[in-house]
This record gives structure tokens, C-alpha cells and sequence, in this order.
């Protein structure tokens, strides 16, 4: 019982981490650089969409779609302040610029969305029914759902358009897609864009179950991060796996051993992983070239 | 001047503490253990170059152990911290054995994990650390029966922020702190100087984490309790801002940086609020503005000229303490199941100068990388003097008498030109040995490109080696600094080093080796003499490829030119490697570039298909200036290029990468595939699996097909025969052939310079970035512009 709990929630975490980590994996792929601070994309999925939604009174799809799209242009900032002004010369300070911008985002939610944690209820999420004798709620299901269904949609965006071939052909070889006529600046700006994108989706889809606060998504952010990079941050179906994964593994030991050892645990294991496969679970070393 | 400003700042800051009010006493002392936090931050991501999102770990360490001890165990606070001091340390060298091991975002991440394991565990362990709620009543230290109180605390914090300052002073001069800059700037070169990367980057976060240990072990005390909310994540990012926005590296900068992060918030208290706001943005302008941080720009603004210290011209002994000979034996290696090199021999001895040359992809760097340590071979021996070799570690075949130079310099860059040879243990008048004659205090990646490859060079004769390895020494140097660098080449040879040499210019290596030997694909062919080696035909044919008889298709006659290249003029930092270059493509013609290795062939492909910019001189193309155009609008314009190694996209699928090939062109028909298909009916077979397991010629032909498939009216191809066997070459020729019949323009680079010449018109031959001879391919190929230019036969 307590277990079939553990496992709808952890599928449902997982899923989220999975979805995060798919876009430290979007734009690693691109252009070997990440946003450090991906939380705090997540974040302002859920203050978007909760200001639409709440403080305006949207309904619930247009305003979940209305802030997909500023996390989009959020990404596109983000890699335009923080990444290619760093990129560009060779520099790696792309990682603190980007935490940089995450402070800043989180602060400035914090005084224009304000300090108390508030609950964003959504009506459609509360109904539920038995699987297994125990109750699921709609809105666990639709977490895991949304997840992977936003997985798919990259996965199929990538293998059946235009586009999406012209971007894998800038993972594998960017000067080669270049030749092509593929515009890579482009390719990598997209890239941010849909990584924030798939982060606020996450964000919208967890406020329900948590709080929407300026600092929801640090913690969940940085173990996406682990996530990616346990997942191999070079293979898409890796890292959804691992998400999916950590996210069970994070459940159970919830549910096993108390809260109070998930932290502890998850983060030790991530310690762990590195120093035994430096490249991650299902990364591939690469050449030493000089 | 600067030490002296740094001590009266202690002075008055410890004289303001003596006599200020509690308030007051309380941000001195914050602010002194943030200092003293950021000096040993300072040395991992200042002198070490390993960022931590984690120190916030060592922190809590330090003040658990004291507020543990004192209160639960009865320790007195002098018992306490060191044993803080300790367990930080202690804690710190573990935490390196996984963090050593990885870099950039994983290293983040795993002082990350870091962090969050000491801040829950502290939460956890309630019965030692009282959980959520801390430990209250942590008692102050005494001394000779008086309590010490909090400004007894803050005093002692600044005290020990001035010592850590020395320290740090003490460090950034000593042999230890170079080694670790020298790490920092590049590991590959460290190593190669015999330091071991693994050591320093250990010691450094050792050292840091003590510092950090000591400044929490004070915190206890000084706040009274502890509790883990004191030991958030975001605590750690402001240790990392104290040092980056007063600047790594400098003695001073965290103590400027910790002043604006605790003081600027107490004097503007309305901003105190949004301090964290006000940080993030501070440090991404510091990052985009002022990467030095305060300090160092503070420094470079006011910063007085020095005169240039230049090298005395005194005797130098570089002479090795013990000569011995490398010997070479049944060395090979292979990557992916590819051979890069097979039962390698090769014997250089004292006073020679032994020189390793052959075809592009002959696997000489591959050799040389397993030489001195970087490539584990997977046969064969390499032996120094009676010291077996094969598989040790690069830092340790360093120390053993192997030093070497790289294909593109490994000096320490933030380093001046004397430390690099000091950090090396040489003494500076191997600089004026040398012939270098700059300032010996100019910042090593400030260099002229040739005064790169002399430091480089001096500072792997510092560590007196038996044997020197140099990687295309010459590659970029002008022709009067080859003949000055092949002279000192000769020199250290004569000095009874035994010289190893990797080098595509010939005359250098023809004019001062007395050992040639010549791999090609991965295998010895011959050895000998330069006289012998050029005269032997296993040789000519690896580097011309053999005469070919010319097809009988008729020649026509073009007439309007379609590129014209003029002036054109290229590089990769300082020397360029084409140099004012001219030529044009007729309409339906086949031109071939002709020209040995490193003579600037691929960087012109590149610098017409947009991949190379910046560019000087114009690049005309059916009336357009395409010089300044990004590579994706070069092939909208007509103008595909084929590059050399093929890079197909491995993991699509065939199909998937010829409609990649008409990306530029956005819409593409079934038909024009299948006419591609007709003429590379091997892809056929091949059309839905992925690119990557096609074999070598089949990757060719896809490459090719996939560069038809944008139209192009001038076609591009870099080097296409090249790691391919005989057969294949000869089959991809022919379809060049067949292409070359229906009319289409191309201008073709290869090595193989028979068969180009076979398939071309008209040729150019270029050599040292400049074309030296041109004309009717037929005249190329009966004079003798090509030998001199591939083996240097005079």
C-alpha cells in the first residue's frame, strides 16, 4: 500500500526530473553549456502560470500556454546574457553567469510575487480514481503524462522535421551542419528556449502539489541537474530513464526509510556515481586529444 | 607598497575592533571569517582553478565540531579547533578523490551534493547535532581566566585573516602555488613538466577547506549556537562571489570581495533587503565587465609599466645529467578498433636528432602521445636508459628524462615567460639559449607566436630531459624563424639531448635530422638518411600517391570565371597561415590545390566555405563578395564544401543525411535523390542505416552525394582520399571522373597529388601559406614546383 503510493508519486517526480534534465540535455548537446540555474526556470513556470491563472483569472490552458511561451523567452534570455557572451570567447564562466541569472530571477520574484508560499489549486486536479485500491488523483496522472508526453514530442520533433533533424545534426557535428546551411547560433538559442520551456512546463505541473514560492525550484533543479548528468547528459532516453528512476528510488526511500533520508541519500549516491563513472551512467568517455 | 596597504588594513581593523560597539564587533568579525573563507577559496578557484558550489560544507564542519566538543564533550575551544581545523582538512582531501576526477558542471555538481549531505546530515543526526534546532549555548572562548566574549572573537577572526592572508602570499610564491597555476593553465603541460595534477588540485581543496573549517569553528563561538539553516546552499554561492567579484587569484580580493558582500548591505540598509538581487547582478556584470574582479582591475588601471627584464646571454648547461637512448619497440594502439599506429619502431640516441614524419592521419602525434605518457599503448615497449616506460603516467615518464612540446603551445598562460621556465626548475638564461629576446616578465599568452615555441621549448630543456619530443615545431613560423629554429634544434642535439622530431616542413626536417623515419597509415615504411628517405619510391608513393595515366575525356575550354580569389590572407592567431593568396575556378572546370601537410590547403577550404573568419583579401563568386559571410550562407549562395574526414552525421540515417545536404535549399525531390542513388548505387544498399557504421569509403561517397545535394555551382572537396584504401580511391576517383564529365566546377585539395592531378585542368601548388606555382596540370605534374614542395628535394 505504502509502496503503490511511493511509486505513483515517484513516477510522477521522476517524470519532472526527467523532463528538467531533458533540458540540461537539450542544450548540452547543442553547445556543451548548461543554465546552472534551471530551478529557477521552473519556478517561473509556476509564477506565470499562477498569475495568469489566480491574479488575473485566465483559465487554466491559454494561461499554462501564455507562460510556456515567457519561459521560452526567458530561455532565450538566458542564453543570451549569461551563455553566448562567455561561449563565444571560450570562457566557462557561462556556469556562475547563469547562476548569476538565476539569483537575480529568484530575488525578483520573491519582491514582486512576494514571500508567502501560496496554494494553486486547480479544480480539474482533484478528482480521482482506485488503481490498486488506493486513490490516484487526476493530477498524478497527468504529471507523468505531460512528462512524457513532452519527451515523446521532442523525440519525434527531432527524428520526423526538418528542423529537428537540422538540430540533431548540429549535436553531432556542428561545423558539418554549418556546411549544410544550418544556422547554429540559432540552433543553440533554440535550444534554451525549448530547455526553459520543458522547465516551466515542469514548474506548472507541480505547483498543484506543492507551494508556488520565488525558491520552489532550487533544490528540485539541482537534482534535475544530477539527474542529467547520471543519465549521461549526451543521451536523450538516458536521461528520462534516469529521471524516472531517481525519482522512484527518491520515493521509496521516502517511504521506507522517512523523509528525512532522501536528501541525504540522493545526493551521496550522485557523489558516488561520479567518482566511479566520471562520464555518467550512460555517457561515453571521450579522447583526450593534444 | 602593497604588502604595507594590506597590514595597516589589518592594523585598523583590528584597532576599530578593540574599542567599537557590539554592533560593530559583530560585522568585523563576520566579515573577517567571510574573508577568511574567500583566501581559501581563493586558492582552489584562484590558483587551482576548481570551482565549489559546497564550501559552505567545510563551514558547518568546522562549527559543529567546536559547538559538539564544547558543549557535549567539555572541550575547551583551544582543544576544539584544531580539532575542527582537522576534520575540515581531512574532509576536504576526500571530497577531492571524486572531485579531481571530473570538471566544469560535474565538478559543480559534486560539491553541490556536497553542501546539501553536510546541511541534512546535520539535520538528521539529531542526537549530536540537535536536528533542526541546533546547538544553543556554545560557550566562548577563554583565555588566562578571562572570558574572551565576542570581541575577543572578532580580534582573534581578524588575526587569523591576516595570517591566512600571508599564507596565501607565502603560497602564491612558493613552488607549490606555482605548480597549482600551472595546472590551472593547462594539465597537459603540467604534467609534461613532471607535476602531477591530482596532487595539486587534492592539496587545494585541502587547504581551502581548512581555511573554511577554522572560520566556522570561530562562527560557533561567535553567534553562540548553530543551526543548519545558518548552512544553506545559497551561502555558498556568496563564498564563491566574495572571491569573484574581488577578484581570483589576488592576494587581496577576497578581502575587497567580502568587504562589498558584508559591509554594502549594513550601509545601505535599505538595500539590505534586496541584497541577494543586488549580488547576482553584481556578479554578472563583473563577469562580463571585469572577469579580474575589482582587484585586478583596480590593478590594471593603475599599474605602472616596468621596464622589460630581458635574459642575460649566459653559459648554460643543458647538457642531461645522464644521456640515454630511447628505444623504440612493436609500439601500437588502437581507438575504436581502428589501428592508429602498428609495431612502431624507432631508436633515438644522445646527440641525434631523429625525425618522425609521413602523410596526414600517418599516426606520428598518436606516437608521440605515447611516448611521453598520454596514450597508453596497447603493445610494445618503450624504454630510456634501462627504465621501462610503456603505460606510465605522462608526469612520471616527465621525471624519468622525456620532456616535449605541443602542436599548439602548452605554455601557462597567466604566467610571465621567466616562472614558466622556473616552474620547471630552469635557470632564466636558457631563455636567451633559446632566442628569446622579449620581456622575460611578459605574461606567456601575451607571446608572439614564434616566442611561444622558443619559451615552450626552453621550459622543456629546464627539466634537463635526456630526450626532447617536439610536436611541428615549425608549424606558423616564418621561413627565417624555421631556419633559426631548426639551428637551435641542431644545437640542443649537439648538447647530447636526444631530439625526437614530429614535422611537416620538410627543409627543416631534410636539413638537420641524421634519422628519418616514415609512417604511414599507422605503419612504418621506411627509415634512413634524408638523402635515402627521399629517394625511396615506398616514400614518394606515400606522399604523391603514384603518376596517373591522364583520361582521354576532352579537355574544354572555359572561359567565365565563377570564384576568384584574391589577396586572401588567413591565420589562427599571430602568423598567418595563408598568406596573400590568388586564384580563380573557371565554369566547369576541376582545379586542384596540391601542397604537403600544413601548407594552409584545408584553412583555404574553409576560408571559402565560411568556416574560417575572419578573413582579409576578397573571395568573388559569381559577383559576390563572400569573404564575409557565416558557413551557412556561403552554401545558399552555390558554394558546397565536401570536408576532409568526411564528417557525416553519424547517427542519421543515409537518407536523413542527403536531405540534410539540401537543407540550404529547403524543398528537395524524390528524383534527386534517386539520381544520387544512381550515381553512388552503394548507398543504395546502405539508405536507412546509420551514417556512422558505413565504412570509410562509403562515408566518402555519402559526404560527396550529401554535398550534391545542395545544388552547389562550385563544389568544395577537402582531402576526400584521405585515410582510405587504394581500391577506394581509385573507385571515388572515377565518380569524380563521371562528375567531372557532366560539366561540374570543382575545386579539389588532395595529398595524393598523381591521381588529382589526373582528374584536374589546371593546378596550383602552395606552400608555406603561398601559391608557388600554377598552371596546366599536365606542366604541374611534369615539373618539379611538387617534389620540392612535398619532400623538399632541391
Amino acid at each position: 500500500m505504502l509502496v503503490t503510493s511511493a511509486l505513483i508519486s515517484g513516477l510522477a517526480l521522476g517524470s519532472m526530473y526527467g523532463l528538467l534534465a531533458l533540458g540540461f540535455y537539450v542544450t548540452y548537446a547543442v553547445s556543451s553549456t548548461v543554465n546552472f540555474a534551471q530551478g529557477s526556470s521552473m519556478m517561473l513556470g509556476a509564477v506565470f502560470a499562477y498569475t495568469l491563472a489566480v491574479t488575473f483569472g485566465w483559465p487554466f490552458v491559454p494561461a499554462a500556454l501564455a507562460a510556456l511561451a515567457l519561459c521560452a523567452l526567458y530561455g532565450v534570455i538566458v542564453e543570451r546574457l549569461a551563455v553566448r557572451p562567455f561561449a563565444r570567447r571560450g570562457s566557462s564562466a557561462w556556469l556562475m553567469a547563469t547562476v548569476a541569472l538565476g539569483i537575480i530571477a529568484d530575488n525578483a520574484v520573491l519582491f514582486t510575487f512576494g514571500k508567502e508560499p501560496r496554494g494553486f489549486s486547480l479544480a480539474w486536479a482533484h478528482g480521482s480514481v482506485r488503481v490498486a485500491g488506493i486513490n490516484v488523483s487526476y493530477l498524478q496522472m497527468a504529471i507523468p503524462a505531460v512528462g512524457l508526453a513532452l519527451a515523446a514530442g521532442l523525440h519525434l520533433f527531432s527524428r520526423k522535421t526538418r528542423y529537428g533533424k537540422a538540430m540533431l545534426a548540429v549535436v553531432q557535428n556542428a561545423d558539418a551542419a554549418r556546411l549544410m546551411g544550418i544556422n547554429v547560433p540559432l540552433a543553440i538559442t533554440l535550444a534554451y528556449a525549448a530547455s526553459t520551456l520543458f522547465a516551466g512546463a515542469a514548474g506548472i505541473m507541480i505547483a498543484p502539489l506543492f507551494n508556488v514560492h520565488s525558491d520552489m525550484g532550487t533544490l528540485f533543479g539541482l537534482k534535475a541537474f544530477a539527474v542529467a548528468i547520471l543519465g549521461g547528459i549526451t543521451s536523450a532516453w538516458g536521461v528520462m530513464l534516469a529521471g524516472l528512476i531517481f525519482g522512484l528510488t527518491e520515493a521509496l526511500i521516502t517511504a521506507l526509510l522517512g523523509s528525512t533520508y532522501t536528501q541525504l541519500l540522493s545526493f551521496a549516491l550522485v557523489i558516488v556515481a561520479l567518482a566511479l563513472m566520471p562520464n555518467g551512467l550512460f555517457g561515453r568517455a571521450e579522447v583526450k586529444k593534444v | 607598497m602593497k604588502a604595507a596597504l594590506l597590514a595597516a588594513a589589518f592594523v585598523a581593523a583590528f584597532l576599530f575592533t578593540m574599542q567599537a560597539n557590539s554592533y560593530y564587533v559583530f560585522i568585523m568579525a563576520t566579515l573577517a571569517l567571510t574573508a577568511l573563507v574567500g583566501i581559501g577559496l581563493n586558492v582552489l578557484l584562484g590558483l587551482a582553478g576548481q570551482v565549489s558550489f559546497g564550501h559552505v560544507g567545510f563551514y558547518a564542519l568546522g562549527a559543529y565540531t567546536v559547538a559538539i566538543l564544547t558543549t557535549k564533550a567539555g572541550w575547551s575551544f583551544w582543544a576544539a579547533l584544531p580539532a575542527a581545523a582537522l576534520i575540515a582538512t581531512l574532509t576536504g582531501a576526500l571530497l577531492a578523490l571524486p572531485a579531481v576526477r571530473v570538471r566544469g558542471p560535474y565538478l559543480a555538481m559534486v560539491t553541490i551534493a556536497f553542501g546539501f549531505i553536510v546541511e541534512h546530515a546535520a539535520v538528521e543526526a539529531r542526537g549530536l547535532t540537535g536536528g533542526q534546532n541546533g546547538i544553543m549555548g556554545i560557550p566562548q572562548p577563554a583565555a588566562f581566566g578571562l572570558a574572551f566574549g565576542e570581541r575577543g572573537v572578532a580580534l582573534a577572526a581578524i588575526v587569523l585573516a591576516a595570517v591566512a592572508t600571508a599564507a596565501y602570499w607565502l603560497l602564491d610564491r612558493s613552488r607549490v602555488g606555482r605548480a597549482m597555476r600551472a595546472v590551472r593553465d593547462s594539465e597537459v603541460a603540467a604534467e609534461s613538466i613532471g607535476l602531477s595534477p591530482v596532487r595539486m588540485k587534492t592539496a587545494a581543496f585541502a587547504i581551502s577547506a581548512l581555511c573554511a573549517g577554522v572560520a566556522g569553528a570561530l562562527f560557533a563561538p561567535l553567534s553562540g549556537f548553530v543551526t543548519p539553516s545558518t548552512f544553506a546552499f545559497s551561502q555558498s554561492i556568496l563564498f564563491v562571489l566574495v572571491v569573484m567579484i574581488g577578484g581570483a587569484t589576488f592576494v587581496a580580493g577576497p578581502l575587497v570581495g567580502a568587504a562589498i558582500v558584508v559591509l554594502l548591505p549594513e550601509a545601505l540598509a535599505a538595500l539590505a533587503e534586496y541584497r541577494l538581487l543586488f549580488f547576482g547582478a553584481l556578479l554578472l556584470v563583473v563577469l562580463w565587465l571585469a572577469p579580474e574582479g575589482v582587484v585586478g582591475t583596480a590593478l590594471r588601471l593603475f599599474s605602472r609599466r616596468r621596464p622589460a627584464r630581458r635574459a642575460a646571454a649566459e653559459e648554460v648547461a643543458i647538457a642531461p645529467p645522464a644521456p640515454a637512448a630511447l628505444l623504440v619497440q612493436g609500439l601500437g594502439i588502437s581507438f575504436g578498433g581502428v589501428r592508429a599506429a602498428h609495431d612502431v619502431a624507432l631508436e633515438a640516441r644522445p646527440g641525434r636528432v631523429t625525425s618522425l614524419i609521413g602523410p596526414n592521419g600517418a599516426g606520428k602525434t598518436t606516437v608521440l602521445n605515447m611516448l611521453s605518457g598520454f596514450y597508453r599503448p596497447d603493445a610494445g615497449r618503450i624504454r630510456l636508459g634501462g627504465r621501462e616506460l610503456q603505460g606510465a603516467a605522462a608526469w612520471r615518464i616527465a621525471r624519468a628524462g622525456v620532456a616535449r612540446t605541443y602542436q599548439t603551445t602548452q605554455l601557462f598562460g597567466s604566467m610571465s615567460v621567466a616562472e614558466n621556465i622556473s616552474i620547471a626548475s630552469g635557470p632564466e638564461s636558457l631563455l636567451a639559449f633559446v632566442g628569446y629576446a622579449g620581456d622575460m616578465d611578459a605574461r606567456a599568452s601575451d607571446l608572439a607566436h614564434v616566442d611561444k615555441r622558443l619559451v615552450e621549448i626552453g621550459r622543456a630543456l629546464a627539466t634537463r630531459p635526456a630526450v626532447l619530443l617536439l610536436d611541428e615545431p615549425a608549424a606558423g613560423l616564418s621561413a627565417e624563424d624555421k631556419s633559426t629554429l631548426a639551428a637551435l634544434l641542431r644545437k640542443i642535439a649537439d648538447a647530447g639531448i636526444a631530439v625526437v622530431l614530429v614535422e611537416h616542413d620538410m627543409s627543416v626536417v631534410m636539413g638537420i635530422s641524421d634519422q628519418v623515419v616514415v609512417l604511414d597509415a599507422g605503419l612504418r615504411i621506411a627509415a634512413g638518411t634524408p638523402a635515402e628517405v627521399q629517394r625511396d619510391p615506398a616514400v614518394r608513393k606515400a606522399y604523391l600517391g603514384e603518376a596517373h595515366e591522364r583520361p582521354a575525356a576532352e579537355r574544354r575550354a572555359a572561359a567565365e570565371r565563377l570564384l576568384e580569389v584574391g589577396r586572401l590572407a588567413a591565420g589562427y592567431g599571430a602568423e598567418p597561415v595563408l598568406k596573400n593568396v590568388d586564384l580563380d575556378v573557371k565554369r566547369g572546370e576541376v582545379v586542384a590545390v596540391l601542397g604537403a601537410n600544413g601548407a594552409g590547403k584545408s584553412t583555404l577550404m574553409r576560408a571559402i566555405a565560411g568556416l574560417h573568419r575572419p578573413v582579409s583579401g576578397g573571395i568573388d563568386f559569381e559577383g559576390r563578395e563572400l569573404s564575409s559571410e557565416p558557413a551557412h550562407r556561403v552554401v545558399r549562395q552555390g558554394v558546397a564544401l565536401v570536408p576532409e574526414g568526411r564528417q557525416v552525421f553519424p547517427e542519421l540515417s543515409v537518407l536523413d543525411n542527403l536531405a540534410l545536404g539540401a537543407y540550404s535549399r529547403r524543398a528537395w525531390r524524390r528524383e534527386e535523390i534517386e539520381a544520387l542513388l544512381a550515381r553512388f548505387p552503394r548507398l543504395r544498399e546502405r539508405l536507412h542505416q546509420r551514417a556512422g557504421l558505413l565504412s570509410g569509403g562509403e562515408q566518402q561517397m555519402l559526404a560527396l552525394a550529401r554535398g550534391l545535394m545542395a545544388k552547389p555551382r562550385l563544389l568544395l572537396l577537402d582531402e576526400p582520399s584521405l585515410g582510405l584504401a587504394p581500391q577506394v580511391v581509385n573507385d571515388l576517383f572515377a565518380a569524380l571522373e563521371r562528375l567531372r564529365a557532366d560539366a561540374a566546377t570543382i575545386l579539389l585539395v588532395d595529398q595524393m597529388a598523381g591521381l588529382a592531378l589526373a582528374l584536374a585542368d589546371r593546378a596550383y601548388v602552395i606552400d608555406g601559406g603561398r601559391i608557388v606555382a600554377s598552371g596546366p596540370a599536365s606542366d604541374i605534374a611534369a615539373g618539379d614546383a611538387l617534389e620540392k614542395a612535398y619532400l623538399a628535394v632541391a
